[in-house]
C-alpha cells in the first residue's frame, strides 16, 4: 500500500502544530479524531439530556408534585427528546462510523475528510444553539421533539427559544447529512462489497437512509420557520398534516439510523465473543437493506390517529418489518448458539441487547397495528416502547461498542470489575424504569403530562419507574468514573496497556496498533490479506492449520 | 455488475423505494406524499449516479491513496459563518454583516490552503 | 399473544446458549457460517406469518370503522385550549355543553347506550386528541378539519376522557367525562328536562 501523507512538502501554508494541541484537534482531518470529537460531544450531551430526564422522573415520582413548573417541564421533555435523538444517538452512530469504517476497510483515511470535519462543526454549533434557548427570556422550546404546528407556531409558542430550536436542529441535521454522505462515498474504496464487515454494511445502509430521509426534516423545519413568520399559513389543514408527513418521513428512518449501527456493533461483539464467524452474514446484509427500505415506508403508522393517513398500507409495511427483523434475530441467536461464549463486559451488553430490544421491537409491531395503536399512541405505552428501542436497545449496543473498542481507541483497557457492576446496575435500572411505563400507558396515562391526579392510581408505578431512574443515574456515574479514572491512569502511565487485539477480533481494525497511527496502517502493522468479512479469523485459522500440519509431520 | 456493485446497491435500494411508493399509490395518499417520497427516490438515484461516477473513475479496491488535508483550517470559520447565517433568521439580517466577512476570511484561508500541519 | 411466544422462544434459546455454550464448559465454536436452506425455510415461515397478520389487521381495522346500520346519534366535539365543547345538533334546540377544565369543572359528553354515536371532532386552535382509555380508542382533533368516528357503548357508566396530544400549559388537566345513559334517559336529557343526566 502506498500512501501519500497529508501536508506534503509541496503543500504551502501549513503551520506545524503539536498533535495534542487544541488547534490540531479542531482542524484535524484525521477521521479518528473527527469520530472521537463527535462521539465525545454526543456523550457529554448524553449526560446532560439524561439529567433532564432524571428531573422529569423526580417530578413524576408522586402525584400532584410541583418540583418544576409545567412550563419548565414542557421544556425538559422537549429538549430531552430532541437532544437524545438529534444530538446524541444519531451523531454518535455516525461518529462511530467515521472512526471505524476506514479502519475496517483498511483505508488510511476517510474520503472527504474536510467535509466530514465541517459536518462535525455544524453539529456541535447546532447543539449549542438549541441549548441556548434556555437562556432566552421565554426559555427553551417547549413543544416536544416533533413540534407539530399550529402548536409550534409563533402564536402558541412565542419566544426565540423555538426559533433557536429550529436553527439548532437544522444545523445539526445538516451536519449529520454531510457526515453520512462521506461514509457512503468512502465505501467505494477498500475491499469487495461482500467482504465488508457487518458494521460497515450497517453504516452504508444508515447512510442510504440519511440521504433519503433527512432532507425531509430540513423541509419540515423550513415549513415551520415560514409558518412562524406567517401563522395564517397553518389555517390550512394541508400544511398541518403536511408537516406531519414531512416530519415522520424523516422521523421513522432516523430511528433505524439510531439503531442499525448499534445492532451491527452488537453483531460484531457477539461473533467475536462467541469465537466464531457471524452466522448468516449474507442474509443479514440483505435483511439490513430490506429493513431500511421498508423503514422508509412506515412513517404513517405514527399518524394512525390523525384520521388522515392510509392506515392499511402503513400497517402492511409495518408488519412486513418483522421479516427482516426476524432474519437478524435468527443470525444473532444462531451466532451464540454455536459459539463458545466469553462473558466479558462488551458481551454482557450485547447479550442484554437481544431480549431487551426484542421487547421494543415486539411492542413496535403492536403500535404498528392500527387497532392497538388507537389506544396506546400518545400514551406512556409509546414512551416505554421507544425507550426500549433506544435505551434498552441502542444504548446497550452503544455501551457494548464503547467497552469493545475502548482498548483500540485509547490503547488502555477499561476496568472490567466496574464494567460488570455498571452492567448490572444498568440492566436493573432500565427495566425497572421503563417496564412500568407500558402498564401506565395502557391504564390511560397520556405522555407529556407534567403531573397527574392522585385518584388516577398512577402513583406507585410512577414511583417504581423513578426508583429505576435512580439506578440508571448510579450506573452512568459508575461508567463515568470508570472511563475518567482509566484515562487519568493512562496519563499517569499506570493503566493496563491494551494489546493490538485484546479480544481476538475478526476485522481489520484489530490488526493495527492500539491506538491506530495517523494513517491507520504502517509497514509494521500492514493490512492483512482480506479473504472474507472476518479476515483476522481466517488468518488465525490458517495459522492453526499450519501448526497442526507442522506437528503432524514427523 | 460486480465491478459496480456499489452503484447497484444504491440504485437498487432507491428503486425498491420506488416500488414501495407505487404500492402506496394503489392505496392512495395525500398528494404531498408523492412529491416527498418521489423526491427522495430521485435524490437516491442521483446519489447512485455519483457513486457510479466515482467508481468508474477509480478502481474498486485501492492500493494507492492520497490523504488530502489542505485548507482544513478554513473549516471552522465556514461553520461559524453558517452559524451566523442561521442566527440571522432568528435575530435579524444585520448578522449577515458579520457572517459575510467571516465567510470571506474562510474563503481566503481555503485559497491559501491554511492548515495545521500534523506531525 | 404471539408476541409473548416469540419473546419466550428467544429467551429460552438465549438461556440455553448461556448455560451450555460458555467457554468454561469446554465447547468448541462452530465453524459453520451459514445454513442457506434453514434460513430460506425460516424466511418462508416469517413471510407467511406476516401475511396472516396483515390480513387480520386490515380486517380488524375495517371492522373498527364499519359504518353502523342504524342512523347514528351525532355529537359535534370541539376542542380548544384547554377544554372541550360537546354539541348535539339533533336536539330540538341546539345544545352545547362546555366547561373550563379547571378543578372539577369538567364537561360531560352524554351518549345513549346501545346506539351508535358518531363523533365529529374538530379543534378551534391547535391539534388535540380525544382519548377515552376505557374505550381503548383515540382520534386526533385538527383545526380546519373534521375527523369522524363512531362508537357504541353497551352499558351505562361514566368514564374519564383525556387530551392525548400535547397542547401546552394545561394539557394535563384537559379532561372530560363520557357518560352513557339509557336511551330513554338520553332522550329526556336531550329535550332539556331537569333532573336527567348531568
Amino acid at each position: 500500500m502506498t500512501v501519500a501523507p497529508p501536508t506534503e512538502k509541496s503543500d504551502i501554508g501549513g503551520r506545524p502544530v503539536p498533535p495534542s494541541g487544541w488547534l490540531g484537534w479542531v482542524t484535524s482531518t484525521d477521521h479518528k479524531r473527527i469520530g472521537l470529537l463527535t462521539a465525545g460531544t454526543s456523550f457529554v450531551l448524553f449526560v446532560g439530556m439524561g439529567t433532564l430526564a432524571l428531573t422529569m422522573r423526580a417530578q413524576l415520582a408522586q402525584p400532584e408534585q410541583e418540583l418544576v413548573s409545567s412550563h419548565l417541564y414542557n421544556q425538559l421533555f422537549t429538549i430531552h427528546g430532541s437532544g437524545m435523538i438529534y444530538l446524541v444517538f444519531t451523531p454518535f452512530a455516525l461518529g462511530m462510523g467515521v472512526y471505524l469504517v476506514p479502519l475496517q476497510i483498511g483505508a488510511p483515511g476517510i474520503a472527504m475528510a474536510r467535509l466530514t470535519l465541517l459536518g462535525y462543526w455544524f453539529y456541535a454549533l447546532g447543539a449549542a444553539v438549541m441549548l441556548a434557548g434556555f437562556a432566552t427570556p421565554l426559555r427553551a422550546h417547549a413543544d416536544g421533539w416533533f413540534s407539530y404546528p399550529p402548536m409550534a407556531d409563533s402564536v402558541h409558542s412565542p419566544g426565540t427559544g423555538t426559533d433557536l430550536w429550529i436553527a439548532g436542529v437544522f444545523l445539526a441535521t445538516t451536519g449529520t447529512i454531510i457526515m453520512g454522505w462521506t461514509v457512503l462515498r468512502k465505501r467505494t474504496y477498500g475491499m469487495t462489497m461482500l467482504r465488508l464487515p457487518v458494521f460497515s454494511w450497517s453504516m452504508i445502509v444508515s447512510c442510504l437512509m440519511v440521504i433519503g430521509a433527512f432532507p425531509a426534516l430540513l423541509a419540515a423545519l423550513g415549513l415551520l420557520a415560514v409558518g412562524r413568520a406567517d401563522p395564517s399559513m397553518f389555517d390550512q389543514n394541508v400544511w398541518n398534516i403536511g408537516y406531519q408527513h414531512l416530519f415522520w418521513f424523516y422521523g421513522h428512518p432516523v430511528v433505524y439510523v439510531m439503531f442499525f449501527p448499534y445492532l451491527a456493533a452488537v453483531a460484531e461483539v457477539l461473533a467475536v465473543f462467541s469465537g466464531r464467524r457471524f452466522f448468516g452474514y449474507k442474509g443479514t446484509v440483505l435483511s439490513l437493506l430490506v429493513f431500511a427500505a421498508l423503514s422508509m415506508s412506515v412513517w404513517g403508522h405514527h399518524m394512525f390517529a390523525t384520521g388522515q393517513a392510509t392506515n392499511d398500507y402503513y400497517s402492511l409495511t409495518s408488519i412486513a418489518l418483522l421479516v427482516p427483523a426476524g432474519v437478524e434475530y435468527f443470525a444473532m441467536v444462531g451466532t451464540i448458539l454455536g459459539g463458545r461464549l466469553r462473558l466479558a463486559p462488551p458481551m454482557l451488553f450485547a447479550l442484554a441487547f437481544i431480549p431487551q430490544f426484542l421487547i421494543g421491537g415486539l411492542t413496535g409491531i403492536m403500535v404498528g397495528t392500527p387497532v392497538i395503536d388507537y389506544h396506546v399512541t400518545d400514551s406512556y405505552f409509546v414512551v416505554a416502547h421507544l425507550h426500549y428501542v433506544l435505551f434498552a436497545g441502542s444504548a446497550f449496543g452503544l455501551f457494548g461498542a464503547v467497552y469493545f473498542w475502548f482498548p483500540k481507541v485509547t490503547g488502555v483497557m477499561l476496568g472490567h470489575r466496574l464494567g460488570r457492576l455498571r452492567f448490572w446496575l444498568l440492566v436493573l435500572g432500565t427495566n425497572v424504569t421503563f417496564l412500568p411505563m407500558f402498564a401506565l400507558g395502557y391504564l390511560g396515562m397520556p405522555r407529556r403530562i407534567s403531573s397527574y391526579a392522585s385518584f388516577e392510581g398512577f402513583g406507585w408505578l410512577n414511583l417504581l419507574s423513578s426508583i429505576g431512574a435512580a439506578f440508571l443515574a448510579a450506573a452512568m456515574t459508575v461508567f463515568a468514573v470508570n472511563v475518567l479514572w482509566t484515562l487519568r491512569k493512562r496519563t499517569l502511565g499506570s493503566a493496563e496497556k491494551a494489546p493490538d487485539d485484546p479480544w481476538g477480533g475478526h476485522t481489520l481494525e484489530w490488526a493495527t496498533s492500539s491506538p491506530p497511527p495517523r494513517l491507520n496502517f504502517t509497514p509494521d502493522h500492514p493490512v492483512p490479506p482480506v479473504t472474507s468479512f472476518a479476515p483476522l479469523l481466517d488468518l488465525r485459522q490458517k495459522q492453526k492449520e499450519e501448526t497442526a500440519a507442522d506437528r503432524s509431520r514427523p | 455488475m460486480k465491478r459496480h456493485l456499489s452503484f447497484v446497491v444504491v440504485a437498487g435500494w432507491g428503486l425498491f423505494n420506488g416500488i414501495l411508493l407505487a404500492v402506496l399509490a394503489v392505496y392512495g395518499e395525500n398528494s404531498i406524499v408523492y412529491w416527498l417520497w418521489g423526491g427522495a427516490v430521485v435524490l437516491l438515484e442521483l446519489a447512485a449516479v455519483a457513486v457510479l461516477a466515482s467508481s468508474r473513475s477509480g478502481p474498486d479496491q485501492h492500493v494507492r491513496y492520497r490523504v488530502p488535508d489542505r485548507a482544513a483550517g478554513a473549516v471552522v470559520p465556514i461553520a461559524f459563518g453558517f452559524l451566523l447565517i442561521a442566527l440571522a433568521f432568528v435575530y435579524g439580517w444585520w448578522l449577515l454583516a458579520l457572517a459575510g466577512p467571516l465567510l470571506l476570511v474562510a474563503v481566503a484561508l481555503a485559497v491559501r490552503g491554511t492548515t495545521a500541519r500534523e506531525e | 399473544m404471539k408476541q409473548r411466544h416469540i419473546f419466550g422462544d428467544v429467551l429460552a434459546l438465549l438461556g440455553y446458549a448461556l448455560l451450555r455454550r460458555r467457554a468454561g464448559r469446554q465447547v468448541t465454536a462452530s465453524e459453520r457460517s451459514e445454513r442457506p436452506r434453514l434460513e430460506a425455510y425460516y424466511v418462508g415461515v416469517l413471510v407467511a406469518f406476516a401475511a396472516f397478520l396483515v390480513a387480520w389487521t386490515a380486517w380488524q381495522n375495517q371492522r373498527e370503522h364499519e359504518s353502523a346500520a342504524r342512523p347514528p346519534v351525532r355529537v359535534d366535539v370541539s376542542s380548544f385550549l384547554w377544554c372541550w365543547a360537546f354539541s348535539y345538533p339533533q336536539a330540538p334546540e341546539r345544545r352545547t355543553v362546555s366547561g373550563s377544565c379547571r378543578g372539577d369543572d369538567l364537561p360531560t359528553l352524554v351518549v345513549p347506550t346501545g346506539h351508535p354515536v358518531q363523533l365529529r371532532l374538530t379543534s378551534r386552535d391547535v391539534i388535540h386528541s380525544l382519548w377515552v382509555p376505557h374505550l381503548r380508542y383515540k382520534m386526533d382533533a385538527f383545526p380546519h378539519h373534521v375527523n369522524t368516528f363512531t362508537l357504541t357503548l353497551d352499558r351505562e357508566g361514566r368514564w374519564m376522557g383525556k387530551c392525548a396530544e400535547f397542547c401546552g400549559q394545561r394539557h394535563r388537566t384537559m379532561h372530560f367525562w363520557i357518560k352513557a345513559v339509557s336511551p330513554e334517559e338520553y332522550d329526556k336529557w336531550l329535550q332539556g328536562q331537569q333532573g336527567a343526566a348531568v
